[in-house]
């Protein structure tokens, strides 16, 4: 005969004010099951804790019943108080009488209480069919994978690595670096991009707990937290970086000249090369589409001069694995292409370029030696443009949302501007000015007040040639009235957008993207860094547009994740995941086709006992599953059955509505 | 041969008789039929749709359903600002039949609306269905030395899912069009900025701003005339310039012709079929371009860096 203890909470007023709670309590006495009914101020307090484990001792409940809160605050609380008086921390039920009365039905007194009477009568109906749970071991491999060595990357495989796990470091092009590597100064300090990050990038190569990848891709990924599987492609690069000693005789030598694209293809490269000086590893790689080597099979003046023989045309791709147990997402951003800006003349005018080409310009080890000039005549500007929200906010030509940093990389480009050409100006048309931030609207003012940028509230509807000089026709909303400026050059800020390939390799991570193409965090507030698929985790802009300081952070809290997950030898995991009774399964697989968290795979079972014919059915990686219940839904046959969720459970608690 | 249904609109049959003279020109030596709609009615231009919203789908309804027992393939406007209405009406309709049969059954007596019928701009018909290849093969009088400025009006390339031609921002079919015919084509910013339309006897302040801020920009991209596919455009820049001339000081001296006069001068017609007297400002002087060289631009002067990087690159 099932002993329940039910518990019910006034939270303050919050539950009281608008609850009848001793009515509850009364209410719950009436069941038959129901030995005991305590009301208390505050449940989830120790002296409240400690009404229910006395209660548990002294009546020899089965189990108990907390009325209070949502679970997803205090279940964690109350198990534990379960488990300190000998109780399997399963046998307790939360009625959530607050998020799902009180606070709902604050003008109903009566219904309000009368709802949470049901709620408790429900919980006490399921609590009686409640089983015996434990949690579950899994394994863990203690390596972390980090995918993308831009400065989340960085910041996440060096404090992963500093707290004594391996970490293997993929990154798509030859070298670490990322975005943050082509910036000339950063907001809102206007510390010096390169003297900040390349410490860190050196940081990481000498690391003895990190195993750089360079001009690599993870191309499959199997397993389960803590136990993955990764493939990663290596790229032939021609270059054996174990001789190379990094000289750039060959970059040197090489008669093939291709757009630089770590320079916004302003200047060129050699088909050979190394994307900047400062690139770790500073090894270089051949560029196969361009090498006329490897297009023509004629020229190798690289392999002839270089003394170490390092070069190697028929080096191939090679694909390595590795076994980690968790991985970082750090893939970066792209940019929008303005081209759908026609009425500004975007494609047909030079002197109109986006922010990270004036970026570009304006670093020291830039093209042009960090002046900007236009690019139709290599003049250097005096007034100079720029347009914000060009296809951010823009439902018509570009993304809806706001890419958050353009207001102050254009702020810190006036200022650079002025840095640079003294007797410039600069011209800012935005539509807000977004400065939330530590240190932010101060540094905007600085722009607006030292620089004396003009800051011109409005959109730009049309630009047009005059001369040599583009008239720039917008709106100042303040005035009311339409301005033109004649400008020697204009510079749009252009969008963040995620990389092309995210959705690709969202679906090959088996994680969740959004209709923009940013991977999805399982929590918009409280689980900002971790996804939906167990172990896997984000960092920087792959998630949303975000700048440096909140890149940074969120790889730390990415690493202290990691950290957490491999901290000890087993991961302990709820038990509440579906089981599938194969004797009754079909083999519909529908449940396959449902499970968000590929958690369903498939076996061989002989047809019956001793039988040699084999049938398929459906299997669950304990590992993967995260008892969402899907599967249960769409099972035909009733397989299916959902720890702590079970039939049983369900339907005592219909039943006692 | 081929046929064309053809809706002339208002304009045509009045203000902007040279159009549908050079056009019913140009259409015989490309080996088209055109075939007017019997008995076609107002296309309810701005007046209706500020009005009602059934009486604006109502009139190029009827429109359409007469243009559709021609049974061509395809319809093709005249004016810029018919061509919006009987567009948007056609995929209004075709997009709720619930309305176009409840129109259909009430006002238009004329028979079933089948939607079957394609509407397209005069400019349109010519770049999509005749082709440049066949425009170029029946000139045989070169335009060549002729600078012209396209205009495109606010209309005929919008809205982009109502048109669906061309760009609607910096649309290109006409520049390749009178290039087709030898004309130079110079880029031109303002080309589908909006003249000012029917404000022209409302407001006329506001059409002499704007009009006169697109023939400022014209005037500035090196043509010697403007070249349009609309009556209202023609009228606002060739009929008000003289007063903006007056109000602004400056002088633009900018003939505004159909794109039909010009093809039917490359086709060979004589200038006494062009009926040049009904322009408000003189064409003659901007025609006398035709066969003169145009030379080369010169090469911008660079700086030292820029040709050092220049250098770099190459």
């Amino acid at each position: 005969m099932a002993r329940v203890g039910v518990f019910v909470c006034f939270c303050g007023a919050n539950i009281a004010d608008f609850v009848d709670v001793p009515a509850v309590v009364q209410e719950a006495k009436r069941i038959k099951e129901v030995k005991v009914a305590i009301e208390y101020k505050y449940m989830c307090s120790d002296p409240g804790q400690g009404m229910i484990r006395e209660a548990i001792v002294q009546n020899r409940l089965t189990s108990v019943v907390v009325a209070a809160c949502s679970p997803r605050m205090h279940e964690k609380t109350f198990r534990k108080a379960l488990s300190d008086a000998g109780m399997n921390p399963y046998m307790l039920e939360v009625a959530n009488i607050r998020e799902h009365s009180s606070w709902v039905h604050q003008k109903d007194k009566k219904a309000a209480t009368e709802k949470a009477c049901d709620l408790v009568r429900m919980a006490v109906a399921k609590s009686i069919a409640n089983e015996q749970l434990h949690e579950i071991s899994v394994p863990v491999t203690k390596r972390a994978l980090v995918i993308g060595g831009g400065i989340a990357g960085i910041q996440a495989a060096l404090d992963i690595a500093d707290a004594r796990i391996p970490v293997t470091l993929v990154e798509k092009s030859p070298s670490i670096g990322g975005r943050m590597a082509q910036l000339d100064e950063t907001f809102p300090t206007l510390d010096c991009s390169q003297c900040i990050l390349t410490p860190k990038m050196v940081d990481v190569a000498s690391h003895p707990f990190i195993e750089l990848i360079p001009y690599s891709e993870v191309i499959e990924l199997d397993g389960y937290v803590g136990n993955y599987k990764v493939k990663i492609k290596k790229k032939s690069s021609y270059v054996d970086f174990s001789t190379c000693t990094g000289c750039g005789t060959c970059i040197q030598k090489c008669p093939v000249k291709v757009p630089n694209e770590f320079n916004m293809n302003i200047d060129k490269r050699k088909a050979i090369y190394t994307p900047f000086p400062q690139a770790v590893p500073n090894k270089p790689v051949i560029d196969a589409e361009h090498c006329t080597m490897l297009l023509k099979g004629k020229c190798g003046i690289c392999a002839k001069f270089c003394e170490k023989g390092s070069i190697n045309f028929k080096m191939i791709d090679e694909v390595i694995e590795r076994e980690i147990g968790a991985v970082v997402v750090a893939t970066g951003y792209d940019l929008w292409d303005p081209k759908p800006y026609e009425e500004y003349g975007v494609g047909r005018y030079k002197d109109i370029i986006t922010s990270l080409e004036f970026e570009r310009m304006v670093s020291s080890s830039g093209p042009t030696n960090g002046v900007p000039v236009r690019p139709s005549d290599g003049k250097v500007p005096k007034n100079v443009v720029f347009i914000k929200c060009i296809g951010s906010r823009d439902e018509a030509k570009g993304i809806e949302y706001c890419s958050k940093i353009c207001c102050m990389y254009t702020a810190k480009h006036a200022i650079l501007l002025h840095h640079k050409v003294h007797d410039s100006h600069a011209y800012i048309f935005y539509m807000d000015i977004r400065a939330a931030g530590k240190g932010y609207e101060e540094f905007v003012k600085r722009a607006q007040v030292e620089t004396e940028a003009t800051y011109l509230r409005g959109r730009v509807s049309k630009i047009y040639k005059k001369g040599d000089k583009l008239i720039v026709r917008g709106e100042d909303a303040q005035i009311g009235q339409v301005v033109e400026v004649e400008a020697d050059l204009v510079v749009l800020a252009t969008a963040i957008t995620a990389p092309k390939d995210n959705p690709a390799l969202a679906r090959l991570l088996g994680v969740s993207y959004d209709k923009y193409g940013y991977m999805s965090e399982a929590h918009p507030k409280l689980r900002p860094v971790e996804t939906a698929k167990a172990g896997i985790f984000l960092a920087g802009c792959t998630q949303a547009p975000k700048d440096i300081p909140d890149t940074v952070a969120q790889a730390s809290a990415c690493a202290a994740k990691v950290c957490g997950l491999f901290a000890g030898d087993t991961l302990k995991k709820d038990p509440m995941i579906s089981t599938i009774n194969n004797e009754f399964c079909s083999g519909c697989l529908n449940c396959v086709k449902v499970c968000p968290y590929q958690a369903i795979v498939t076996e061989e079972i002989p047809l019956g006992y001793g039988s040699k014919e084999l049938r398929t059915v459906a299997k669950i990686n304990e590992g993967v599953c995260q008892g969402c219940g899907s599967c249960v839904a769409v099972c035909r046959s009733m397989a299916i059955s959902l720890a702590g969720f079970t039939d049983p459970q369900i339907i005592n608690e219909i039943v006692a509505i | 041969m081929n046929k064309l249904t053809y809706f002339p609109g208002c304009s045509a049959h009045s203000t902007s008789e040279e159009y549908d003279h050079t056009l019913k020109l140009v259409m015989r030596t490309l080996d088209v039929q055109m075939e007017e709609i019997p008995d076609w009615n107002c296309c309810g231009a701005t007046s209706a749709h500020v009005m009602t919203e059934n009486l604006a789908l109502a009139l190029p309804m009827r429109n359409l359903v007469l243009a559709e027992r021609l049974e061509n393939k395809t319809m093709a406007i005249a004016c810029a600002s018919c061509y919006s209405r009987m567009k948007s009406t056609k995929k209004h309709l075709d997009e709720n039949p619930e309305l176009a049969r409840k129109i259909n059954s009430t006002v238009i007596d004329e028979g079933e609306y089948k939607g079957t019928i394609d509407v397209k701009s005069m400019l349109q018909y010519c770049y999509e269905e005749i082709g440049l290849e066949t425009i170029k093969s029946k000139v045989v009088k070169s335009l060549s030395g002729l600078k012209v400025a396209c205009y495109y009006g606010c209309l005929l390339t919008r809205p982009k899912d109502v048109t669906h031609f061309d760009s609607p921002e910096y649309p290109m079919s006409m520049d390749r069009l009178m290039e087709a015919l030898g004309a130079k084509a110079m880029d031109f910013d303002y080309k589908t900025e909006c003249c000012g339309a029917s404000f022209s006897i409302s407001n006329t302040e506001v059409v002499e701003s704007l009009s006169g801020k697109i023939l400022e920009v014209a005037k500035e991209s090196g043509a010697h005339l403007i070249v349009v596919a609309c009556p209202l455009c023609q009228s606002n820049l060739d009929m008000r310039q003289p007063d903006i001339e007056r109000h602004t000081g400056k002088k633009f001296d900018l003939p505004v012709m159909y794109f039909t006069q010009l093809m039917a001068l490359a086709f060979g017609y004589p200038e006494v079929e062009l009926k040049f007297p009904k322009h408000i400002v003189p064409v003659e002087a901007a025609l006398k371009h035709i066969g003169e060289v145009i030379p080369e631009p010169e090469k911008v002067k660079r700086t030292k860096k820029a040709v050092e990087a220049e250098s770099e690159v190459e």
